[in-house]
């Protein structure tokens, strides 16, 4: 689906497997990305969505086949060049945290790829700014709530300035209110041109957010392409344990019945055609 | 058996299964007190031999020897340096820099290395032979608090926590550019305050969880508790036992009397 711009991610077939482990990580995986796409990696735990976006910035490197980030080679490239390409957020913050400042919390990574200090200043000020948390630039993190440090996590990844923006469960542990609030910057950041991946359990956040899913079982890539299509895809989703949005599966049950759609993902979309059909009954 | 990590290796020798952790604890604080009441290397390379074999004894590859070997070495090295400095007495040898180097410095400062070592072996051997559990379990029966007990086994417990958190933070830190290989030591140390101080924060995260669970299932509720694990003091141990106090006593005659003594007047 990337095959007309040259991807910014380019995995092919590689394999991983962890030391004492005795099944592999990834098996044979292959995937391409584009500039600007926003992808959601789904699975069941152990499925190899994490080692397989480990892969993109060389925390892991594979054991067979390559990696090509933006024209580098994993292997080859190392992680500090590739931190500059593929910015990373991990699950908790609370393993990045240790500034005594927001501001110095965010300031950590453009210090590190060695910019001058009015860009530092730049990136860490555009950063605040778009998460929202200008006003807590001299608070001490940890005082900050769950959400505002998911919030700081991301921040400070982001002013990096990496085109590739990997977040492992930006929403794991996030209230509704927080969930949406990541989600929105993260798409914002999206519409500002950078490739965002998510790994998520949230169904319903994949629907929302993430025009395209890869889903993955047993190390292995099962499904991958748009997300309406994969997440109305019952075979697929069985095979990986996973469950489509409720209202998606309400959606397939009246199709059966009423000749609804059944690749609705939202319920602004239920509403929307249910609202057309009530039009309709009453019109004709 | 065991849970969490120790350097514990399970081998089917009577060292581990017949013995009584107790026996054990005292058979160590046995030889940690000969490695005091003597200074001469032969009696030292002795009793290390002694340890050693004891070790292999019970099954335990020598090769799980070899990093405390090494570490020891070390200590080999840094006594075979310094105590030459110190000791004036015996056969003159040579002179480095202002320095009379005697025959009985380089082996007083041997000796000072295989005090290390064995005191290291012997150490390595109780902790390679007793389980975490039976190890708390022994020091109870001792009358050890069992809280006391408790934070001991949650310490061996926690290394393997702190150390996958470890790797977490490192991977997330260098994810965000940060270089450990770069740099000057100084600089190098600098930087670990990064991987530190989310540590330490994890860690007491850990604890907090950990406390809050117990007391969710009513941790500390009776007074008495009973064990999974039971040990019994047997004959065997019995005989061990009376044997190490009585290597205390020789040990301390023979101190008295001047035997495997090389210096006097140094412990």
């Amino acid at each position: 689906m990337s095959s007309l711009v040259s991807p910014i991610i380019d995995v092919r077939d590689i394999s991983f497997q962890y030391e004492g482990s005795p099944t592999p990580a990834l098996d044979h995986v292959s995937l391409t990305v584009a500039p600007g796409e926003f992808v959601a990696f789904v699975g069941q735990n152990g499925a190899g969505k994490t080692t397989l976006a480990k892969t993109f910035n060389g925390i892991l490197n594979q054991s067979s086949g390559e990696v090509i980030i933006n024209g580098y080679d994993t292997r080859v490239a190392g992680l500090a060049a590739l931190a500059r390409i593929v910015g990373y957020v991990y699950q908790n913050p609370d393993h990045q945290i240790f500034a005594n400042r927001v501001r110095d919390e965010v300031a950590f990574g453009p210090r590190n790829l060695g910019l001058s200090p009015t860009e530092i200043n730049d990136a860490v000020q555009n950063a605040l700014k778009l998460v929202g948390l200008e006003e807590q630039a001299d608070t001490y993190p940890f005082i900050l709530g769950r959400g505002q440090r998911q919030k700081l996590a991301v921040a400070s990844v982001i002013a990096m300035g990496s085109p590739v923006l990997v977040v492992d469960e930006p929403t794991t542990g996030l209230d509704l209110r927080g969930s949406l609030s990541i989600m929105d910057l993260l798409r914002q950041w999206n519409k500002q041109g950078r490739t965002i991946i998510i790994i998520t359990h949230d169904m319903n956040i994949v629907a929302e957010y993430a025009p395209r899913t890869v889903v993955m079982a047993q190390a292995r890539i099962v499904a991958d392409g748009p997300t309406r299509a994969v997440l109305t895809d019952e075979a697929v989703l069985k095979q990986a344990f996973l469950k489509a949005p409720q209202i998606t599966r309400l959606a397939q049950r009246l199709r059966e019945r009423f000749d609804f759609p059944g690749d609705i993902l939202t319920v602004k979309e239920f509403y929307t055609e249910l609202n057309r059909r009530i039009g309709k009954c009453r019109g004709g | 058996m065991p849970v969490g990590y120790s350097i514990y290796v399970e081998t089917p020798s009577p060292i581990h299964h017949k013995l009584d952790p107790r026996t054990k604890l005292v058979a160590t604080g046995t030889i940690f007190i000969l490695a005091l009441e003597f200074n001469h290397p032969l009696m030292l390379g002795l009793l290390t031999a002694a340890v050693l074999s004891v070790g292999l004894y019970a099954r335990l590859s020598f090769k799980r020897f070899v990093p405390f070997l090494v570490g020891a070495s070390w200590f080999l090295i840094l006594g075979v340096l310094i105590w030459p400095a110190y000791i004036d007495q015996g056969q003159y040898l040579f002179t480095f820099y202002t320095v009379d180097v005697t025959l009985d410095g380089l082996l007083f400062g041997l000796a000072m290395g295989l005090r290390v070592a064995l005191m290291v072996l012997a150490a390595g051997v109780w902790m390679m032979t007793t389980s975490p559990q039976k190890m708390t379990l022994g020091l109870l029966k001792m009358g050890m608090p069992y809280k006391a007990g408790l934070a001991m086994s949650t310490t061996i417990r926690f290394i393997p926590l702190i150390s996958a958190e470890r790797a977490t933070i490192t991977e997330a830190q260098r994810a965000r550019g940060l270089r450990l290989d770069k740099g000057n030591p100084l600089s190098r140390a600098v930087k670990a305050v990064n991987i530190i101080g989310p540590m330490f924060l994890r860690a007491i995260d850990l604890a907090q969880a950990l406390a809050l669970a117990m007391d969710a299932r009513g941790f500390g509720a009776r007074k008495s508790r009973t064990n999974i694990v039971q040990i019994e003091m047997t004959q065997v141990d019995k005989v061990i036992l009376v044997g190490c106090g009585l290597a205390v006593i020789v040990g301390l005659i023979m101190r008295i009397m001047g035997i495997g003594v090389l210096i006097e007047g140094y412990l």
